[in-house]
This record gives structure tokens, sequence and C-alpha cells, in this order.
């Protein structure tokens, strides 16, 4: 079972190395939606996975008034989530039943009434490619810290690259090996994903799953791959090599 | 042209650059050109940190992979991470005798064929949020002057990368460094479509979306999402 071994210190690996405690070292969506919570400090966290505008899925909520907050989204097609997909950026509201721009009138009234203060949403995004939300609420108004917010912002990155392996069904050693090294953001991995996409004309969402799922077949790391791939000694496409 | 009216002149020219709507990575890649020029090194890079404090790689006056690795190697050891912990410039440091200090970056350094490097910080308000890298393929030294003028593009480029909006607080500044990030890997999808449907090396298929955001008047990150997403199709590239 692979573990995570922080590199360096810093917020990235204080993350990962939470993210590896206390559990046997398996990175699931559970244990993504714990550790959001736990790293913040907030009541509850959970994540939405979004597809053309509209929730298609939640994963790691860590309670029921967690999950409650996705359902709510997933039904109204509104909600922090939503906006943080629509406009890429993070979205905070941290005076729920006192906003000081009113919005999401259907999802407002029950969410309070769930008891929920304040709602922070954190883009989860590869380059262009956008895959939802991580979604963070205190039962307390008040605004994020500076450490909190930082935090959420690398958690939403460490949980979107592990959505990604995740649909590639990588293992969680395969897994923490890649978070470890972030491996999303070697560009070779970035270019060999458009390079990938255009060959199988797919998005460069699928590209990148398609790629983990070949490394993890060949128990070798993305960024060995996505070389052979920008040096053109792989290909994806029938036209072999 | 004497190096002070090069740097004047690019000064000029990319302060003239801030008042539109501008691509920050583009902007960028300009002052990694331009610092070449100015400060005569061989390469030239301007890394930018993550809210997780880790350094990536924003532009670089060379597409070639050989140079972006270089810089994108030094996300956790290397001239640009001690400079950017230490909020000092680090200049004229021979690569010959790094082993010890930089174990992994010096020897990957002096194979890519340099032979000194210097990483100066991009400071806002007394915080450092990135560095400007430059390589010499020889050991001369690099005069005060010089180290003066890469000193005033680093400030350019700090500028450039926070007059999107004000960047009010650290959570503001955070989320802004977050995207400027985001956007040149925006930039490295699109690559890889060009570069497979085209059949150009990665340097060249950046030129050609660069060509092209500029010929009509475009931004490079919208050029670039515009490929990714397929509203623009690789054909319809100029030339």
């Amino acid at each position: 079972m692979g573990r995570v071994r922080p590199v360096s210190g810093g917020r990235r690996d204080r993350i990962l190395t939470t993210l590896a405690d206390g559990g046997d070292g398996e990175i699931t969506a559970m244990r993504l939606g714990e550790v959001s919570k736990r790293v913040t400090g907030l009541t509850g966290a959970g994540i939405m996975l979004m597809s053309g505008d509209l929730p298609v899925g939640s994963m790691g909520t860590t309670g029921d008034v967690s999950t409650l907050i996705e359902d709510l989204q997933y039904t109204l097609g509104e909600g922090p989530c939503v906006d943080v997909y629509r406009l890429d950026r993070p979205v905070i509201e941290p005076d729920l039943a006192k906003p000081t721009t009113p919005r999401w009138p259907a999802f407002t009234e029950p969410a309070v009434g769930a008891g929920i203060r304040a709602i922070f949403g954190f883009p989860m995004t590869v380059g262009a490619v956008r895959l939802g939300a991580l979604d963070l609420w205190g039962d307390a108004p008040g605004p994020l810290s500076d450490d909190q917010h930082a935090d959420a912002l690398v958690m939403a990155d460490i949980a979107a690259e592990a959505v990604l392996a995740m649909q590639a069904q990588g293992s969680a050693g395969v897994l923490a090996a890649e978070l470890e090294k972030g491996s999303n953001f070697q560009y070779v991995v970035q270019q060999a994903a458009g390079m990938v996409s255009a060959q199988l004309e797919v998005s460069v969402a699928q590209a990148l799953v398609r790629l983990r799922a070949r490394a993890f077949a060949d128990r070798r790391l993305v960024a060995e791959v996505a070389a052979d791939v920008v040096a053109r000694r792989l290909r994806f496409d029938d036209r072999d090599e | 042209m004497p190096r002070e009216l090069l740097l004047a002149r690019t000064l000029v020219e990319l302060a003239d650059s801030l008042v539109d709507s501008f691509d920050v990575v583009e902007l960028l890649t300009v002052l990694a050109d331009r610092c070449i020029e100015v400060v005569d090194v061989a390469a030239a890079g301007l890394m930018l940190a993550n809210p997780a404090g880790e350094l990536r790689v924003l532009a670089s006056s060379s597409e070639a992979m050989r140079i972006l690795e270089l810089f994108e190697k030094q996300a956790d050891e290397g001239p640009c991470v001690d400079c950017y912990r230490s909020g000092r410039p680090i200049v004229n440091v021979k690569l010959d005798g790094a082993g010890t200090r930089w174990p992994r970056f010096a020897p990957k350094a002096i194979e890519a064929g340099f032979r000194s490097v210097h990483a100066l910080p991009m400071r806002l308000r007394g915080q450092t949020i990135g560095a400007l890298n430059m390589f010499q393929v020889d050991a001369d030294e690099t005069s005060d002057t010089d180290v003066a003028a890469a000193q005033a593009l680093a400030d350019v480029a700090t500028i450039a990368i926070l007059a999107h909006r004000s960047a009010a607080d650290a959570q503001a500044l955070n989320e802004q460094l977050t995207e400027a990030l985001k956007t040149r890997i925006v930039i490295e999808q699109a690559k890889g479509i060009v570069s497979e449907r085209a059949g150009l090396v990665m340097d060249r298929a950046f030129d050609r979306l660069r060509r092209h955001a500029r010929n009509h008047n475009l931004r490079l990150t919208d050029v670039a999402s515009a490929i990714s997403t397929k509203a623009l199709a690789v054909d319809s590239l100029d030339p």
C-alpha cells in the first residue's frame, strides 16, 4: 500500500501527509472529504462533480448536512458549487443567513434551516479541464482566514488530481506517488493530454484519464508515459508506433 | 543598441501593453525574451509560487523541452527555490561548484549546456511571489548594472501578474496566482493538440498559437482555450 512521503515542508506536503495518515494510506473520496474538513477546521465538506454546467454527482461528503448541500444543488441546479463551476473561481459566502448580496433563492432557506451559516466553494480544475468543486461549510458565520483559504485552494487541486486518477482506476499506491509529484502540473503531462485528445478525438479531460489508465496498466508514472507520447514513441490511436 | 536604451524601450513597451486587457503569459514571454537581450543571458524564465508555496513556470524565453524541464525541475530544489524562500537575489552561481548545494538540479543544468545561473526575487509589498531565473552558457560574471536591469524586469513582471485586479489581500493574491498558473496549463494542453494535428514540435506549436493570437489581436489564453474546447480548429490557425 503506497504511503505519501513528503519531499519538503509545505502546505501541499502537510495536506498529503494528513491524507495518508490515520487511514490505511488509501486515498478515497471519503478520505478527501474528511481531510478537507480537517485541514480547514470547518464543520463539513463535500465534492460536487460537474459536467456542462450541471451537477452530475457528489462524493466524499462528511455527514448528513454535507450530503444535503450537494443534494440541494443537484436538485435545484443552484448553489455555491454551481457558481464555482460557471465562474471558474472560488465562491465565498461567510454569512449565508445575512448575505451582502443575496443569491441562490431556492438553496439558501433549506441550507440555513439545516444549520449552515457559512459556505465556501473552490474550483477543482486541471487547466481547461473543469471537474467540479470542493464545498466547505461552517455552522457559524465568519470569513475564512488566509491560512484556511490557502489550504482550501491546495486541497481543491489535490482533490482534482485524485478524482482524475480515480477515474483511471489507479491504485492507491500509484495515486499517492503521483500526487506527491504533482504530476498534473508537469507540462509534459498536459502536452501529452492535448496530443492524445487529438489522436482519439476526445476531450482533454478524457485524454488525461486515458493517459493515467495506460500508466496504471503499464505500472509506470503518468509523466513517463506522457514523455513517450510527446517524443512520438507512443500513440493512443490505431496508427501504431 | 546600448543596454540602457534597450531596457528603457522594453519598459515602455511593457507599460504600454499593461493598459489594455492583456494576456499574462504572452506579456511575460515577451519579458523573458527581452531579458535575454538586455542582460545577455542564454535563457530566462519566470517562476511563480502557487498557494502551496511550490514554484511553477509561467513563461520562458524558450519553449524547447530541455529548457522548460530545467525550470520545472526547480519545484523543490535550485536557485529559484533558494531565492523564493529567502527573498534575496542569487547571482553569478557557477554550476560546476554547485553540486553540493543543488545535487539534483546542478547536473541537469550542466547537461543542458549551462555554466552559471541567477535568480532574482519577484516581490510585492515585502512578500516574494516568484523568481526570475536566468542561465548563462559561460561562467562570466554578470555586472551589478546588468543585475539591476534584470531586477527592473522582474519588478515589471510582478506588476503585470497583479495588474488584472487589485490583489488587496492575501486571499485575492492567492486566487490570482492560481489563475495565472492555470493559464499556463491551458496553453500546454493546446500546444499538445496543435503539435499532434499540425505535426509540429512543441516550441513551433507554441509559436503558431502565439502568432495567431497576435495577428488577430486575441489573448493567447483565449486562443489556447478555444483550441482545447474545439471552438477553434487547428486548421484555422494562421500558418
